[in-house]
């Protein structure tokens, strides 16, 4: 049995919220295999987006504890964790999150800034990366010039610039027509083809397709598919 | 994060935000003006009093005399016998062995005495008359003591005299009748002048005493004693004074009327002054009186510099409110930042170096700005000045605003500090947000 790359167990965040606790997350334990492309599904406010935040270590549980490449989150204070972010996580948001005074070059060189990798190596690498996604010839365009579809593989592209050990996308085609969705996705699966850990929180079922390990959460706990396709089943139009 | 990349992103991130970074930065320009040009103004009107002091000469002399102590004159060899600290006014006598002991205090580069003719100080020249400060000094050449001569030379010696330049001024034609024009100063470099001396004896008769002299040096001005003054060798004055008081004059047991002490750097001064009047001298030195001028324009200085940094205060709360402002607004790029991989201490880099930036180019404005308008001042303040000192005489002012190259500096750095300073809050806010809150904030 492969270690696994990600172990999460009995991870909790409640958020206070006005007079009421809510349990974004009420006792998740699950494990993520390198080399898997895993999709988190649920329904909105069943606390996935809560998940990958956690997991990608830009947030603290309230208990519970995650280990990633065996190393515990808990255990790291405030620098260590910009410091894993910066070498172990790529992160995909739904909104792009690409800022809008850079070209899709400098975006994608940004966080290799950080890092302190010299200027030269900086635009050299952003510029295959942009190959990557098939983007050479926008690299001189701003975010606004860029359709929604280009801009999130500008940001696909800018999460795998430090060489990530997890790609974390967050509704990745929650923002895009249909088409573009269907783009990105095929382009995450792509890199979880050329040897990528990837995690994709969506409630778009076609996201499953692309995946080797499916994640269903309902009210902030991993429940069965059975039990999700049924609990789902008055909320969808089938 | 590298330095170079932190600053290019910082001056980015300005120059994306132009119209905004100007308003804020021209409070700092204000400010920064404000406190160069009063500064500077304050300057200049030190420079502008030392200049105008009349009679300080140099400042690295220290004049000391005798103490004569109350009661019965006791005399003794090396005069009063050493006297411990803390005890009444001594007897002190600047006596050859006293010159010695004041030559030992470290700093004195020498110690020359000197002695004033007793004797009256009538000149004359032809068929005018004057009047002059006689003074003899222990040197050969009078260059020792930082004077400089326009015509002739400074060397003393027998049957010639070196005089102040404003000697001249003072000759006058006893035989003028009423109406007449007085005559012109007389230029009296390699002429023959005699000097009178006279002395009475108890029944009240004068005897007096013509004595021929050349004048082989004509000082320049230097604004102070020497200006008035005719100098001879020493022991000269020192047989004037015998043949006025009929008796002999014993320098190792009466002392001399007074000496000037030269020390080295003039930061010294004070200190070897001190040291001398410890010793139960009399020490004079005009540094003292230019130093209490100086801490009175230290304190205008300070007061102007306060008065153009209540601008800069104010121009600092508009740093900070730009700055908090352009932190809401960038909320989410601070998240992203952090997301990528961004510390605290970077993001606080960042945003610390915008502040600073802002403060550094207002402090440019600021000190080209002030610097100009001083120039400018300049020029209008010394036409009027110098109007002003034609009337009332004395020498018209050279400068009126004064920049020492220090002060732009200072300002430079000052203004980029309270910038910094002004963002300080902000950035810390912007460095601690929790990532996922900022990521998520709309």
């Amino acid at each position: 049995m492969t270690k696994s790359l990600v172990r999460v167990a009995g991870l909790k965040k409640y958020y206070q919220m006005g007079g009421t606790v809510v349990r974004a997350l009420d006792g998740i334990d699950l494990e993520i295999k390198p080399g898997t492309f895993t999709v988190v599904m649920g329904p909105s406010g069943s606390g996935k987006s809560t998940l990958l935040y956690l997991l990608g270590g830009l947030d603290r549980g309230t208990s519970g504890e995650i280990w990633v490449d065996g190393q515990s989150l808990n255990d790291m204070d405030e620098n260590s964790l910009a410091l894993f972010r910066r070498r172990s996580m790529g992160f995909v948001f739904q909104s792009f999150n690409l800022i809008p005074s850079m070209t899709a070059l400098q975006n994608v060189a940004f966080p290799m800034q950080f890092a302190g990798v010299t200027s030269a190596r900086r635009e050299m690498q952003a510029r295959n990366l942009l190959a990557q996604v098939g983007l050479e010839d926008r690299a001189e365009h701003r975010p606004t010039e860029l359709s929604g579809g280009q801009q999130q593989r500008v940001a696909i592209a800018r999460a795998l610039v430090n060489d990530p050990d997890l790609i974390l996308a967050d509704e990745p085609t929650g923002n895009l027509d249909t088409a573009s969705g269907a783009a990105i996705m095929q382009l995450l699966s792509d890199l979880h083809l050329a040897g990528k850990t990837v995690l994709v929180v969506s409630h778009d079922p076609r996201m499953t397709r692309f995946a080797t390990d499916k994640i269903f959460l309902l009210d902030g706990r991993v429940v069965s598919e059975e039990e999700y396709q049924s609990a789902s089943l008055g909320t969808m139009d089938l | 994060m590298k330095f170079f990349d932190l600053l290019r992103l910082i001056f980015g991130n300005l120059n994306r935000r132009k119209g905004r970074v100007a308003l804020t930065a021209i409070g700092v320009v204000i400010g920064t003006a404000a406190v160069v040009i009063l500064v500077s103004l304050a300057i200049g009107l030190q420079m502008n009093a030392n200049e105008q002091l009349y009679g300080i000469g140099d400042l690295t002399q220290i004049q000391v005399s005798p103490t004569y102590g109350e009661g019965p004159v006791v005399v003794g060899p090396g005069g009063g016998g050493g006297g411990g600290g803390g005890a009444p006014p001594q007897q002190k006598l600047l006596t050859n062995l006293a010159l010695e002991e004041i030559r030992a205090i470290p700093g004195v580069e020498w110690v020359v005495p000197r002695e004033f003719l007793m004797a009256g100080g009538m000149v004359k020249y032809q068929r005018l008359e004057g009047w002059a400060n006689i003074i003899g000094v222990d040197v050969d050449d009078l260059a020792l003591l930082g004077l400089e001569a326009t015509q002739g030379s400074t060397a003393l010696g027998r049957g010639v005299v070196v005089m102040g330049p404003m000697i001249a001024n003072n000759f006058y034609d006893p035989r003028q009748r009423p109406g007449q024009e007085p005559p012109p100063p007389p230029d009296l470099y390699d002429q023959q002048i005699q000097m009178i001396v006279s002395k009475w004896d108890a029944q009240g008769n004068e005897t007096r005493k013509n004595i021929s002299l050349r004048v082989s040096g004509v000082l320049k001005e230097a604004r102070g004693e020497s200006d008035w003054t005719i100098y001879m060798p020493l022991d000269q004055v020192k047989a004037l004074n015998e043949w006025a008081m009929n008796r002999r004059i014993n320098y190792n047991k009466d002392g001399y009327s007074m000496a000037v002490v030269k020390v080295a750097n003039v930061d010294q001064v004070l200190d070897v002054a001190d040291q001398i009047t410890q010793l139960g001298y009399q020490a004079y030195t005009p540094q003292s009186f230019v130093q209490g001028i100086n801490n009175f324009y230290v304190i205008l200085q300070v007061i102007f510099g306060g008065v153009g940094a209540i601008a800069l205060l104010v121009a600092a709360i508009g740093i900070a409110n730009t700055m908090a402002m352009s932190i809401l607004e960038r909320t989410r790029e601070i998240g992203l930042m952090k997301a990528v991989g961004a510390t605290n201490r970077d993001v606080l880099a960042i945003f610390l170096g915008e502040a600073s930036g802002i403060g550094f180019l207002g402090g440019l404005g600021g000190v080209l700005i002030g610097w100009l308008a001083g120039q400018a001042i300049n020029v209008i303040a010394i036409v009027y000045l110098a109007g002003q000192a034609n009337q009332q005489g004395g020498p018209p002012p050279s400068v009126a605003v004064y920049t020492p190259l220090w002060l732009p500096v200072f300002a430079l750095v000052f203004s980029t500090l309270i910038g910094m300073i002004s963002g300080l809050y902000p950035a810390l806010r912007a460095a601690t947000m929790i990532p996922v809150m900022a990521l998520k904030y709309e």
